[in-house]
């Protein structure tokens, strides 16, 4: 096993601490560390952190409650007690399911909802060890998968020129729920959260920190949904995933592991919305989620785009 | 199981059992012959004696020789319920410390350090974890159990993977006990899907994947005999 190069480690006692670490520099957040202690190890990216900095020793930044008709998530909630929690269950099925089906029960039990929302996008050149491939997430110039094998990348295009996709399975189920995103400075829409930089993948200022997670109440009647398709059951980052709600007229739904950030399918809510969900309109919101969707110049990923109508068709289906 | 067929461990080892086991075996074989040539196997002879002056069953609870580096952090953790103190350097860990300082040598490594296996998997404070993925700095009074601790408890997840013969070459088998006995921790009626779910983190090259969840639901009827 390659061991970890050196580097400091600090065990913040609040998110100003945290954030003033931040600020100086060459610092990388460490909460779950599932993610970074890999890239780290294999020196996925060019620059190495000089200080790891622990949000686990934050008091309070643990807990998930039902309060002013929102669900709050502590940003430190480990992935599985959110899909264990009965009230998530019940209320949110989407998000719970999405945490459900995340990486393996290891990782969930060890990564959080915040690490899990935060994680870089996932291409095997810019995952590749030893930064074989400097592209342009880590400040080059040429994306590899641009014309290397794109089997795995986006069916909605490029940003920026990188083709890499987003890999959360929590993210889509909190797009389709509506949810905000607390940080120490701002509160963000979910939908706005997501943007492509380098080598990250949100909107987050370098010292800015996840602290909750806000979900407003699905009205009664609403109902949501997600489903995953990946090549194993549990371990696998998602080939396709999606979320959905569906209720009282209204119809959010939301793909990832389809473009660089997770992809709300507009055409798919305008197509269902306020119909029965029965087979052949399900099948028509599918159709019209993926009408844009093209496969990458030689088609490598053109087998992603029938998946990505299924998935939709049956988030749909799961929502009746 | 009975007493003859555990593997002895280092601390049964120091109690003067008699035993040699073959990794002890293997490592004295291997000082014998390399420390003249190899420096780092020097290194590891320290890391043995440390291992030695740290075993609570010979000296009780003793700090180890302090290293020359400021950013060293004092580590207290209860393994397998005995109580170990080190100074680790930051970038160790958790199966490092375990491993190459402790020498509980269960948690193995396969996928390279990446979370994709299982094999190092530890139970840390009633959660399966991952010690490859797990800063040994950040353990500071937790309490650890891995597979060796689970088999001198004579749990019977032990006999139970061994009636069901669900291991072959047994190199990821201490991964799937320690997630296996967390599972029943929490949930002691498990049915098979609650046992798959739970086992999905390990991979198992053998492929002996059928012959889980019989193992683990005959752990569990055995566990509520017993109780």
């Amino acid at each position: 096993m390659k061991t970890l190069k050196k580097f400091a480690h600090v065990n913040a006692k609040t998110i100003d601490e945290a954030a003033s670490l931040l600020q100086a520099g060459h610092a990388a957040v460490l909460s779950g560390g599932t993610d970074l202690l890999g890239t780290m190890r294999f020196e996925v990216l060019p620059t190495y952190p000089e200080v790891l900095v622990n949000l686990k020793t934050i008091p309070g930044m643990e807990y998930i409650k039902e309060e002013g008709g929102m669900l709050k998530i502590g940003a430190q909630t480990r992935l599985e007690d959110i899909a264990k929690s009965a009230l998530v269950r019940k209320k949110y099925t989407a998000l719970a399911e999405g945490a459900h089906r995340t990486a393996t029960p290891h990782i969930r039990e060890m990564g959080t909802i915040s690490g899990n929302i935060c994680q870089m996008n996932r291409c095997w050149y810019f995952r590749n060890p030893d930064n074989r491939f400097n592209c342009i997430r880590k400040g080059g110039t040429t994306c590899y998968a641009m014309v290397g094998d794109n089997r795995y990348h986006s069916i909605f295009g490029a940003v920026k020129m990188c083709l890499a996709v987003n890999p959360s399975d929590t993210a889509p189920a909190l797009v389709a729920l509506n949810a905000k995103i607390k940080t120490n400075k701002r509160l963000i829409e979910a939908e706005n959260f997501w943007e492509m930089t380098v080598p990250g993948s949100t909107i987050l200022a370098a010292d800015e920190i996840v602290t909750e997670i806000q979900v407003p109440t699905p009205a009664a009647g609403c109902k949501s949904a997600f489903i995953k398709f990946a090549i194993r059951k549990s371990i696998d980052f998602p080939i396709v995933n999606c979320a959905a709600m569906i209720g009282n007229g209204e119809a959010r739904i939301c793909l990832n592991a389809v473009y660089n950030k997770p992809y709300r399918a507009l055409k798919a809510e305008e197509a269902i919305k306020g119909k029965t969900i029965d087979e052949a309109n399900a099948d028509a919101a599918g159709a019209a989620a993926v009408a844009s969707a093209k496969a990458l110049p030689g088609d490598r990923n053109k087998w992603k785009i029938p998946i990505a109508k299924t998935m939709v068709k049956r988030a749909i289906l799961a929502c009746a | 199981m009975s007493e003859e067929k555990t593997r002895p461990t280092k601390q049964e080892n120091n109690e003067g059992s008699g035993h040699i086991s073959r990794r002890d075996f293997l490592k004295d074989a291997g000082l014998a012959v390399g420390a003249p040539a190899l420096g780092s196997i020097a290194v590891s002879s320290e890391a043995a004696a440390q291992a030695k002056a740290n075993d609570p069953a010979a000296k009780g609870v003793t700090a180890s020789a302090a290293k020359p580096a400021a950013e060293l952090t004092a580590v207290e953790l209860t393994v397998n319920g005995g109580k170990y103190r080190y100074m680790v350097e930051p970038n160790w860990t958790l199966r490092q410390l375990l491993r190459d300082e402790i020498g509980f040598t269960s948690p193995k490594d396969w996928c390279g350090g990446l979370g994709a296996c299982g094999s190092c998997t530890v139970i840390m404070n009633g959660r399966p974890i991952l010690s490859c993925l797990t800063l040994a700095c950040e353990c500071n009074g937790a309490a650890i159990e891995t597979a060796e601790g689970i088999a001198k408890a004579k749990h019977p997840v032990i006999q139970a993977y061994i009636n069901n013969n669900a291991f072959q070459c047994g190199y990821c088998t201490p991964g799937f006990v320690c997630t296996a006995k967390a599972l029943l921790d929490k949930n002691p009626n498990p049915t098979e899907a609650d046992v798959r779910d739970a086992l999905g983190g390990n991979l198992c090259r053998c492929a002996t994947y059928q012959r889980h969840p019989p193992a683990v639901l005959e752990a569990a009827a055995n566990l509520k005999q017993k109780a």
